[in-house]
């Protein structure tokens, strides 16, 4: 196991405490946590594909990337509304 | 061991060290206007990471899409920070342009 899966197994952990937080607490803190899990998977991502040396792994987080940020906005503004 | 992989050892635990301590952020914050501000430390920790990955491989196909990957996140942070702020201002006032709260401390958004 080098540096890098090392790095993405204990940002894949950081993940539990993100979810968590999304699980019980109110829908803004909820939108919060899920917009910091986004950017940890997108990392995640980048790190299997450099431990692995599997370049489409790293074509997964740029994708992932600017999904995640599309989704973040389309539930803060479904949020505005009281949804 | 080479100077590129020692450097790319230094930043990669920077910046996993910053996506940890935003978690830690998002976990212990009060409420939701508090926890907002640690989207865009993450995104700086990946950053970190993707520039690791780039000293590590060089300009290769693996170091530019690591290096996209996080400057788009550092760009979109503070985009999507200012918007869900809004969001939320509307949410629980109605209008983004009153304050926050006016003398007295706020609930848990």
């Amino acid at each position: 196991m080098n540096e890098w899966e090392i790095t993405a197994v204990v940002l894949g952990f950081a993940l539990v405490p993100c979810l968590t937080v999304c699980v019980l607490a109110t829908p803004p803190s909820a939108l919060t946590s899920l917009q910091v899990a986004g950017v940890l998977l997108s990392t995640i991502l980048m790190l299997l594909a450099e431990g692995f040396h599997r370049q489409p792994f790293i074509d997964l987080a740029v994708v992932l990337a600017p999904l995640a940020f599309l989704g973040s906005l389309t539930f803060a503004r479904l949020m505005e509304r009281n949804l | 061991m080479n100077w590129r992989a020692i450097v790319a050892v230094i930043l990669l635990i920077a910046g996993g060290s910053l996506e940890l301590l935003s978690v830690l952020g998002i976990c212990v914050m009060r409420n939701a206007y508090d926890r907002l501000h640690y989207v865009g430390l993450a995104g700086f920790g990946a950053l970190l990471i993707g520039v690791a990955i780039l000293v590590r491989e060089s300009f290769s196909l693996i170091g530019d899409k690591a290096l996209l990957v996080g400057v788009m996140l550092v760009l979109s942070g503070p985009v999507l920070v200012h918007a869900t702020m809004r969001s939320f201002l509307i949410r629980e006032f109605g209008d983004w342009r009153k304050k926050l709260h006016d003398g007295e401390p706020p609930e848990d958004a």
